[in-house]
């Protein structure tokens, strides 16, 4: 019984990372209705930004959230409005093979610059065990919950309260009908994918102490987050929350019950089920076949 | 576009003057005298390391002329296609190592387990769309990569694998890697003939229907599932025995290289490079990228690690911001008129299908009747019992309101709405009553339907649009193409059938609505407001084909706004209002209907005219 609640809660430590990187890909899948192949390598560009800026400046990696944020919507931004924008009107495959294309180039631009070493990132106290009732978790790992839960608190608040939040929405919902209400569709679609990648920066930040940075990295976490955003029933923030969720705790347990090196087999297998069974999400918030 | 002659319809002493007279087509030579160059520059030059240059040429323009099937032809984008290439590689080493199987042999029992479980992951992947087939081909690969780790007794998991290193053309290991390129190119010449004959049959052009509208393809009368199927299971088995050559080739296998995603995109990416959905386009493209790559390995080395890999990303980035249609697909079309300005023989002139046969039968028989038909979207009742009978001959017109619920009855008699209660019923040609259970058996039976908001298949040209119909009733292309213009004689879409369907004016794109049914040759016709949008010469020449089309003995039912041509068209009225059939019979008496009259300009005037 201690195992399994132990291993719950390491569950729901991971799911809170899965979850900063898959509000981040539902974010610009439900407003742009584009699938960002690059949305991990945006993640291993972040971390390697935070690896610099702790060893040539020596930010703790905290501390380098806030400028990773700032970084990561520029560059999200940018992404939007020189490369999918122009693909709007195009082809679905048009698309897919743009995002996939920075994708690869962006994996192998690391590879040529940095190797294929690993990097790690110091972060003094951040690994220290913290035990609650008998169960330990890492610091970090309840710094990620905690931010987790922050930023879709954050995000619900921007999204219901200010008018900014609004017209997106508005968007998201129904392109031309935004439009003739005045919304200016194309810098929505700038800001919206541009706050998805925000959300990997703060993710790149906080991962960076617990995973050493390759250039493989983004692909590790993306393919997770897509089977998040997939449960999480594609266009809802709160879908791929709780999501995130459930993938930390499946992770967890059948790393355990199972094999450590089939967690990801049982995962994908649930994805794969979910597309084809169910592929509106586990709680019926979008549709996958459109 | 298509080079007409075939080989096989020829008499056995014609056979060797087809054969030339093939070979005396531009367009013949000069793709095969560019093709022989991958054979020929390796040999003049004899450098091992341009050998391995162009084996690797061969391989991956193999593997992507094989990807196109699926990815270009049917759409359907696969980027965990490296899964068959694995499983093609490691049952082929496996069976030399476990049962000296030869691998001449293995590559085929590789490709038999490819074609099966391309049918388990295609099954249901085909109905998701876009990104989300990607993703989903993306986790098959990944689990299969997964487990071949996991199960490392029977694979050698991350460790790898040696393939016995048995030298000779019995085990395809050789020390003059000059062997390898032979049975390279020879895979790769067999990979284009696979393509090149798809693309230019039944099948080829049912992908293309299925790619750009499903309901369209499934209206007439192709199963999307099984196309897609025939499909992927081609492609799975061409692309597994590249694998298991590939492994011959590498002696070495691990997991990681066998199911690379990374290799998955490349395949891909050559092709839209090259020009998605095209014959050439894949080769062209893996020309151009890999020398590069390869190079780039070459002659700097490791320090050059992912130096390829970041050119390709780029290029395709660019290629899809600027020549979205690939090198192939963008130039394809001015290169091939320059090729046909050389001396040789032309394409054959088009022929023309004798008129309609005509449909036998009693007149005035039943052929199509619905029974209690309900239909329910959520709260709304779209249509209420509707029990109405088809007679064999006539002209049935159904009006009504907007939101009546009429394309909703016919959606229901074509197969593309289950009903929620209620039967339809169609006569087959023994009499027999039957109901299909999907759109393209009702098709298949002698339904055929025009679709109210045009469905045209946009980047085909007129002509093709039309074929896509005829398929159903002809296996051949030359049939099919012949049978496509008598009917775009009959509809008077001749003048244009050489244009793409994107092009053309809403008037001639409802003429096409009709010409792509009425190529199904069908016994009962559905055509849903066909005469929308129309002026009125348009109106008046659709008003004398409808007539014409029934007095070749099929039956039309017709949905119409246009009361004037529809009253003097029909033998018979059905008015439907919220659902129901509130009047049928003669045109005159139905427009005196009082019931009639209320649903389309409400009571007030009803009472106001004292009527």
């Amino acid at each position: 019984m201690d195992v399994l609640v132990q291993l719950i809660l390491n569950g729901i430590m991971l799911g809170s990372m899965y979850a900063i990187i898959s509000v981040g890909l539902t974010l610009i899948f439900g407003i742009v209705r584009v699938v960002n192949f690059a949305h991990g390598e945006f993640l291993m560009v972040g971390m390697y930004a935070v690896y610099l800026l702790s060893l040539h400046l020596g930010l703790h990696p905290y501390v380098s959230a806030v400028p990773m944020v700032l970084m990561l919507f520029a560059v999200g931004a940018l992404v939007q409005r020189f490369i999918i924008q122009p693909l709007l009107g195009a082809d679905e495959h048009i698309q897919i093979f743009a995002t996939v294309g920075l994708s690869t180039a962006l994996i192998n631009l690391a590879l040529l610059v940095f190797g294929a070493d690993l990097y790690s990132v110091q972060a003094p106290g951040v690994r220290q065990p913290l035990s609650i009732g008998g169960y330990t978790v890492l610091h970090a790992q309840v710094v990620m919950l905690a931010s987790a839960l922050v930023l879709v608190a954050g995000l619900h608040l921007f999204m219901q309260r200010t008018p900014l939040g609004r017209a997106i929405r508005a968007t998201a919902q129904n392109r031309n009908a935004a439009q003739l209400m005045g919304v200016r569709v194309d810098r929505i679609y700038v800001i919206a994918f541009g706050l998805g990648a925000a959300c990997v920066g703060l993710a790149s930040a906080l991962i960076s102490p617990l995973f050493p940075v390759t250039p493989t990295i983004g692909t590790y976490f993306v393919l997770t987050a897509f089977v998040v955003v997939v449960l999480g029933g594609m266009r809802s923030m709160y879908g791929a929350f709780l999501g995130a969720m459930i993938i930390g705790i499946v992770d967890s347990l059948s790393g355990y019950y199972i094999a450590p090196d089939l967690k990801e087999v049982v995962y994908f297998a649930i994805f794969i089920l979910i597309l084809i069974f169910k592929p509106t999400g586990l709680f019926g918030f979008g549709r996958g076949t459109e | 576009m298509t080079v007409r002659v075939s080989l096989s319809e020829a008499p056995p002493a014609g056979r060797l003057a087809a054969l030339m007279a093939w070979l005396g087509n531009p367009r013949v030579y000069t793709s095969l005298a560019a093709l022989s160059l991958i054979l020929v520059i390796p040999i003049v030059v004899d450098s091992p390391f341009i050998v391995h240059v162009f084996v690797t040429i061969c391989v991956f323009a193999g593997l992507s002329t094989a990807w196109n099937i699926v990815g270009g032809y049917a759409g359907q984008l696969s980027l965990g296609h490296m899964v068959f290439y694995g499983i093609g590689a490691y049952t082929t080493a496996l069976l030399i190592q476990h049962f000296g199987l030869t691998p001449w042999l293995g590559m085929w029992v590789g490709a038999a387990v490819s074609v099966a479980v391309s049918v388990f992951i295609g099954y249901p992947c085909f109905r998701l769309r876009g990104p989300f087939f990607a993703l989903a081909t993306i986790a098959f690969l990944e689990v299969v990569r997964l487990l071949a780790i996991h199960f490392h007794g029977f694979t050698g998991g991350s460790a790898g694998l040696i393939v016995p290193l048995k030298l000779g053309w019995a085990w395809m290991i050789f020390q003059d890697k000059i062997n390898y390129l032979y049975i390279a190119f020879g895979l790769l010449l067999a990979t284009l003939a696979v393509s090149y004959a798809i693309r230019t049959s039944r099948l080829g052009y049912c992908l293309t229907a299925v790619r750009e509208r499903e309901d369209a393809a499934s209206a007439a009368g192709i199963s999307n599932t099984d196309v897609k199927l025939k499909a992927v299971m081609i492609s799975a088995g061409l692309t597994s025995l590249f694998g298991s050559f590939h492994a011959m080739y590498l002696t070495f296998l691990e997991p990681e290289t066998m199911f690379s995603l990374a290799n998955s995109v490349s395949i891909a990416m050559f092709a839209l490079i090259g020009g998605l959905g095209t014959v050439a386009g894949p080769l062209l493209g893996t020309v151009l990228v890999v020398p590069i790559a390869e190079l780039a390995r070459g002659w700097l080395g490791a320090s050059a690690n992912g130096l390829h890999g970041f050119v390709y990303g780029v290029v395709l980035v660019l290629i899809t911001l600027t020549l979205p249609g690939g090198l192939a697909g963008t130039f394809g079309p001015r290169v091939t008129a320059l090729i046909d300005r050389l001396p040789g023989r032309r394409v054959a002139p088009d022929r023309e299908a004798p008129a309609l046969r005509h449909i036998e039968g009693t007149p005035g028989e039943p052929v199509l009747e619905t029974r209690d038909l309900v239909m329910k979207f959520g709260g709304l009742t779209a249509t209420d019992h509707v029990s109405i009978t088809l007679r064999r001959g006539e002209i049935l017109g159904v009006i009504g309101p907007n939101g009546a619920g009429k394309t909703t009855l016919f959606n229901q008699i074509s197969g593309f709405l289950k009903p929620t209660s209620g039967t339809v019923v169609i006569y087959d040609a023994e009499g027999r009553p039957v109901t299909p259970a999907r759109a393209d058996e009702y098709a298949r039976l002698g339904v055929g339907r025009t679709f109210q908001i045009v469905q045209p298949f946009g980047k085909l040209t007129v002509i093709e649009n039309i074929m896509i119909g005829a398929f159903m009733r002809h296996t051949s292309v030359d049939d099919a193409r012949a049978a496509a213009l008598r009917i775009a004689r009959l509809v008077g879409l001749l003048h244009v059938k050489d244009v793409e369907a994107r092009n053309l004016p809403i008037g001639d794109l409802k003429r096409l609505e009709v010409a792509r049914t009425l190529a199904t040759e069908p016994s009962i016709l559905l055509l849903d407001e066909v005469m929308a949008g129309q002026n009125q010469t348009d109106t008046q020449k659709m008003v004398e084909l409808i007539r014409t089309i029934r007095d070749t003995g099929v039956t039309v039912i017709a949905i119409e706004h246009n009361m004037q041509a529809i009253m003097s068209l029909s033998d018979r009225i059905v008015v439907i209002d919220s659902g129901k059939v509130i009047a049928q019979g003669d045109p005159r008496e139905v427009v005196r209907n009082r019931r009639v009259i209320e649903a389309y300009l409400g009571e007030d005037f009803v009472d106001a005219q004292g009527l």
